[in-house]
């Protein structure tokens, strides 16, 4: 690692204008991702903003939408007492990355900035047009048990590796950006990208921009919800397969209804087809199962991933199912 | 009062050291400085714009330390405090041994730069016991066994202190749960279980 | 009076929950410098070029050292070209591999220096892909064991039924949670000292030795903490050849961590084997053959053999056996015993199989395996010292409940979960060496026994203080066990099991010999030969006694087979939907004599059990055979099981002593802790679901899929 430059500030402003006119700035939160690419030569800023002095850790419900500070650590998220009332899909959804001390330490504009964890990725002596764009694709021809199913390009099948973003692109989430000009406010599903032809993009955030706030308008998505996730080992790992599910039920109809993926795209995938599908159908295995065929429409492995197309939609039928027996 | 709220310059030292104005004040002859950093050989000169003041307390002692951006906490406490207690075990977050308390909460030394704890204090498990009296955590160790080789064991007892601290010891499950991101590879699970289980069910503040 | 009390804790708690225990990294020297490897990006080829210029100048660099400078090693010039010589031609035998150190005054500065250093190289074609070079005649592999027929061989051919399937398993890697490396100090231009992460002091100072052409005698090997090895810090690895080299070369002791990354290359790991399994029985379920072929992988650069097929050979009664095994060179670093070795690997093959046979004669597989369970070893003809897997089986089916078992897989089911339940018998040689132990015996009530044993965790200081106190009626508190120093009476390394039987067989010849003395010296003062030793010190105005005794290896192999067991028990949920098994009841059962140590003896079947666990459901380095390169060379990737996956686990001792295999009645239990476990699951995923899936690791898609 580079002795790289280190400042801190505890005004956003400074913070923006710090990086906003430094190439090779940028913002450290947690530095639970950072540090760690860091580390192994993936990236080398040499100027570090460290932000986590920022005033952005408020948890608050204002006129029915819950504001969390972009500095609001993992597990504050999590143990938040509004969080759990109003949102314990969301409660689950961080409960199932990482291990305790990472989610002490990450943050949730942090967690949204994450990069994939494509072996290929991690490892500047193999081939990766995230990384280095032009040097090929190492996952695709080779081990690409992880990787997406949904929405790749021929330049990058890289997933992205969150959980708690599964949780928020189910709850209608905001995302509130901060730049030179003042704040701009996008909706969470338009946050990250597909990689296209270009990779090295992972989100639409700009050079210099820096994630302050969500929003997530409250519903009635707090009794049947459930986040499933499938993965190699009990805990402690990152998702083949993931589920975010909630219903809102009325005599066992289905009047709302969200449902996301994650460990098979490029950004956390929201199942919108089968969202229209479920609505106003009978919570019924039947509708489940016709619910995940639709949501599996486009989908497209990659040989160490074929399962997938499998795990994926069971996965969905497991979730929606334990959504709905939950009283 | 500056915005920036540490004194490191915002340029590369090559940049600072070309700035005029300020080899004046530090009557430094400027061309023989400058062809010194575009060589990188004058480290001593170079520590003083490389390392940067770091005030933390570790285990209740406070230190007023200039430290690389680049070291971490855990190498910190390991190589410059001589705390050999905290473990490093894979050094990118994925095994516990690292873990200490930060201002009491459980986090991976290995993906923290000792820079950003300024002003924090930090607890490791040198600083867990009072004098030669065992924290009730360390005792339960040795009571279930909870070790083999011991690599692990002061990550797995901070995380387990706080495990009990945070209150998500209420079954075993949970407590197997909350303590995945600590892995032990002699594989005493069952017995550090036991032992968290048994702290937490004696009741004692711990 | 008996101090042997059921529940000692180990000598070493208090060091080691409190952080004072140092493992090797800790030791702080004056004037210590930091290295860090470069390691190869290619697989195979030459070195063409190395410029370290940039690394030089880096601040802080006092050194960069590769095969341009080639630092003196003496041994090296010696002919031959294995063990790998570090840093002696421009060969890359394998992805990895460290072509040059990089010495600085900082970890830091050396880490960002290593990154300076750029090597150029031509590039050779090169072939990693085991499972493909099975097939390939044009791979040539080399017999690794030499064949084995007893009877007919293939008779399981014209069986009544028959069973013949194929077992994989992967590259697995030892991954211990301390990072490998090394501290070297010379202190003078022919004395070093090192501070090293090994399972045998001894045996690093004969190769440090061999290497540096110096007496044994100037080398001191220090490694009393050990953060875990699994058979990986069995021999002094290329890196650590390396820093002692570099430490020469700038006059300062420097100090090597390895990067948990560079964990899967440069320090061994367990083969990746493909096993064919032919099994033949009566259909009343009597075994008339077993055939069973083994492929191993190793190195082009060191062979490397282990005893994959040796279970089958003598496990279970059949007269027809025969066995083969061979290796497969491949361009990827030598691999090395890990715990439970070959046998492990061999006894997810057997154990499957015998599972296999089961099913398909209808049988339960406890019954099938106790009715082909040989009264004496069949391979040697002559009497077991002991075994006791009758009863061993009996208390574990009653303990996890083996009655719930249904024979049909697929009965049992939970909501969306499926339940199996499963057997296999783990198996491992007790073998008993030569060690030698001192004993100083003080007037202060205090014994201080010696030896240059090591422990890796199993709590070795534990078991000999317990062998003592128990024969000399000394409070465990006043008994000292110093280990992990080369300068101490020469002892084995710790490996295959053996500690306790050689080393404690030691003690044992110690103490008897002390107690001797001590009558003896009672008796010219007149006094009882039952007199406290402190009493008898004083009265002879002696302020302590000195012995040192070796004992010699068990003689008794030509009349008596000589192994320890253990029979695993699991029970494992199966999820209906997406494919995860969850181990959700274990027993593990140890037949391996009197147990010195319960306390450390049981967290060892537990340690084997959780490791068990990894090699049944999630370990697996994958290696991209396209660059051979592995991809999933981290904690994150590589998984190894975390508490989630780890339920209670039972374990059972049957606790009888065996005279014949050393003194103390007790036989090692490192190895069949983890032997056969990973069939157990196997065989319950199986009745949980009836899904047969014969490459571990399992995981959830393969369930899926299967």
């Amino acid at each position: 690692m580079i002795n790289f430059q280190f400042l801190r500030t505890s005004i956003v402003k400074t913070a923006l204008s710090l990086v906003a006119k430094d190439p090779k700035a940028t913002f450290i939160a947690g530095g639970t991702n950072l540090v760690d690419l860091m580390k192994r030569g993936v990236t080398a800023p040499e100027k570090l903003i460290d932000i986590n002095q920022l005033p952005l850790k408020q948890i608050e419900l204002k006129n029915n939408i819950l504001h969390i500070g972009a500095m609001v650590s993992n597990s504050a998220l999590a143990e938040n007492a509004i969080v759990k009332e109003k949102f314990p899909l969301l409660m689950l959804a961080l409960q199932s990355g990482a291990s305790a001390q990472l989610r002490n330490v990450a943050t949730v504009g942090g967690n949204m900035m994450q990069r994939t964890r494509c072996g290929y990725f991690y490892d500047t002596t193999m081939p990766c047009n995230k990384r280095q764009p032009g040097s090929g694709c190492g996952a695709i021809g080779g081990y690409n048990r992880m990787h997406a199913i949904f929405g790749t390009s021929e330049s990058c099948i890289a997933v992205h590796p969150s959980d708690m973003c599964v949780g928020l692109v189910a709850l209608d989430a905001q995302v509130v950006i901060a730049g030179a000009k003042g704040e701009r406010k996008i909706n969470f599903i338009d946050f990250h990208r597909l990689a296209g032809t270009t990779p090295e993009k992972d989100n639409n955030i700009q050079k210099g921009e820096l994630i302050v706030r969500l929003e997530i308008p409250v519903n009635n998505l707090n009794k049947n919800f459930h986040y499933q996730k499938v993965r190699d080992r009990s805990s402690y790992a990152f998702a083949l397969i993931s589920v975010a599910a909630a219903l809102e039920l009325k005599d066992d109809v289905i009047s709302t209804v969200r449902l996301a993926m994650g460990g098979v795209a490029h950004k956390p995938w929201r199942l919108v087809a089968a969202e229209n599908f479920l609505k106003g159908k009978a919570a019924t295995l039947a509708n489940f199962e016709a619910a995940a065929k639709i949501a599996m429409e486009g989908a497209k492995a990659f040989g160490e991933n074929d399962f997938k197309l499998k795990m994926a939609p069971n996965t969905i039928i497991e979730a929606l199912t334990v959504a709905k027996a939950k009283a | 009062m500056s915005e920036i709220d540490n004194n490191q310059s915002g340029d590369t030292r090559r940049d600072f050291l070309k700035k005029t104005s300020l080899f004046t004040a530090l009557s430094l002859t400027p061309l023989t400085v400058l062809k010194a950093a575009d060589n990188k050989v004058d480290e001593r000169f170079a520590e003083l714009f490389e390392k940067i003041p770091l005030n933390l307390k570790v285990n209740n002692k406070a230190y007023s330390l200039k430290v690389e951006p680049r070291v971490t906490l855990l190498d910190l406490l390991r190589e410059e405090l001589d705390l050999t207690g905290t473990k490093k075990g894979c050094d990118h977050g994925q095994c516990g041994a690292c873990t200490v308390h930060v201002d009491g909460a459980r986090v991976n030394s290995c993906l923290s730069l000792a820079v950003m704890n300024e002003g924090k204090s930090v607890t490791t498990i040198e600083g867990l016991a009072k004098g030669e009296e065992l924290h009730p955590m360390q005792a339960a160790f040795i009571k279930h066994d909870g070790f083999q080789c011991g690599y692990c064991t002061p990550g797995q007892i901070m995380s387990a202190v706080a495990c009990v601290r945070e209150g998500h010891a209420n079954s075993k499950e949970e407590i197997r749960e909350y303590m995945s991101g600590n892995i032990c590879r002699c594989g005493a699970y069952p017995n550090i279980v036991d032992a968290i289980q048994e702290v937490k069910e004696k009741g004692t503040a711990i | 009076m008996d101090f042997f009390v059921d529940e000692n804790d180990r000598v070493d708690g208090i060091e080691k929950v409190t952080g004072k225990a140092k493992y090797f990294a800790e030791f702080k020297l004056p004037g210590l410098t930091y290295g860090v490897l470069v390691p190869s990006t290619i697989t195979k080829g030459k070195i063409t070029a190395i410029d370290i210029k940039a690394a030089k100048n880096a601040p802080g660099v006092l050194d960069v050292l590769s095969h341009l400078n080639k630092p003196s090693a003496a041994g090296y010039e010696a002919g031959g070209g294995s063990p790998m010589k570090i840093f002696y031609t421009d060969e890359v035998f394998f992805n990895g591999q460290p072509v040059a150190l990089v010495v600085a005054d900082t970890f830091e500065r050396a880490t960002y220096a290593a990154t300076l250093v750029k090597v150029s190289y031509e590039k050779a074609a090169f072939n990693t892909d085991f499972k493909k070079s099975i097939a390939d005649a044009s791979v040539a592999k080399k017999q690794g064991q030499p064949p084995y027929v007893r009877g007919v061989a293939d008779a399981y051919k014209t069986a009544e039924v028959k069973v013949e399937q194929t077992y994989e398993m992967p590259v697995e890697t030892h991954n211990p949670m301390e990072l490998h490396g090394i501290i070297a100090d010379w202190r003078t231009n022919d004395q070093v000292t090192v501070y090293a992460k090994t399972q045998g002091v001894k045996a690093a100072q004969a190769t440090i030795a061999n290497v540096f052409k110096i007496p044994q005698e100037n080398i001191q090997v220090k490694s009393e903490f050990v953060g875990g090895g699994f058979g990986m810090a069995l021999r002094t690895w290329p890196l650590e050849i390396a820093t002692i080299m570099a430490s020469k070369q700038v006059k300062r002791p420097v100090k090597l961590v390895i990067t948990r990354d560079q964990m899967f290359t440069m320090v061994g790991n367990r083969p990746a084997a493909y096993q064919k399994i032919g099994l033949g029985a009566t259909k009343d379920g009597k075994i008339t053959g077993i055939t069973h072929t083994a492929f191993g992988q190793t190195s082009t650069y060191e062979n490397f053999t282990e005893g994959v097929v040796t279970m089958s050979k003598f496990m279970y009664a059949s007269e027809n056996v025969n066995t083969n095994y061979y290796v497969v060179p491949l361009d990827m670093s030598v691999p090395i015993w890990m715990r439970g070795p070959g046998e492990a690997t061999g006894a997810f093959a057997l154990e499957s199989a015998i599972d296999e046979m089961a099913h398909a004669l209808d049988m339960d597989p406890l019954e099938f395996r106790i009715k082909n369970d040989p009264e004496t070893d069949p391979m040697k003809n002559i009497p077991f010292s002991s075994k006791n897997i009758k009863e061993a089986y009996k208390l574990g089916a009653e303990k996890i409940g083996w009655n719930n078992r249904k024979n049909k897989p697929g009965s049992i089911t939970e909501g969306p979960w499926k339940i199996g339940y499963g057997v296999s018998i783990g198996v491992f040689n007790a073998s008993r060496g030569r060690a030698t132990v001192k004993g100083i015996l003080n007037a202060n009530g205090s014994l201080i026994l010696q030896s240059a044993t090591s422990d890796i965790g199993p709590g070795t200081g534990t078991g000999m203080v317990l062998i003592a106190s128990r024969l000399m009626n000394i409070p465990v508190e006043k008994i000292t066990f110093e280990l992990g120093d080369s300068s101490l009476p020469p002892a084995p390394s710790q490996g295959g099991s053996t500690t306790l039987s050689t080393v404690g067989t030691a003690v044992n010849d110690v103490c008897v010999s002390l107690k001797a003395t001590i009558a003896e010296l009672a008796a010219n003062a007149n006094m009882s030969t039952t007199s406290n030793f402190v009493e008898v010190l004083k009265k002879n105005n002696l302020p302590m006694i000195e012995v040192t005794k070796q004992s010699q290896a068990n003689q008794q192999g030509k009349e008596y087979s000589m192994y320890s067991f253990s029979i695993h028990f699991v029970q494992v949920k199966v999820h209906n939907l997406t494919g995860v098994v969850k181990v959700s009841k274990i027993v593990s059962v140890g037949d391996s004599g009197k147990i010195i140590s319960p306390k450390t003896a049981r967290s060892q079947m537990v340690g084997g059990a959780v490791g068990g666990i990894g090699m049944a459901l999630t370990e697996e380095a994958l290696l991209d055979n396209r660059y051979g390169k592995y991809v999933n060379n981290n904690f994150a990737d590589y998984h190894v099981p975390v508490h989630a996956d780890v339920p209670e686990i039972d374990v059972i001792f049957i606790d009888k002593p065996d005279y014949i295999v050393n003194p103390m009645g007790a036989k090692g239990m490192g190895e069949i802790a983890l032997i056969g476990f990973a069939g157990a699951v196997a065989n319950a995923v199986f009745n949980a679901t009836g899904k047969r899936i014969r490459s571990l690791p399992i995981t959830p898609d393969k369930v899926l899929e299967g």
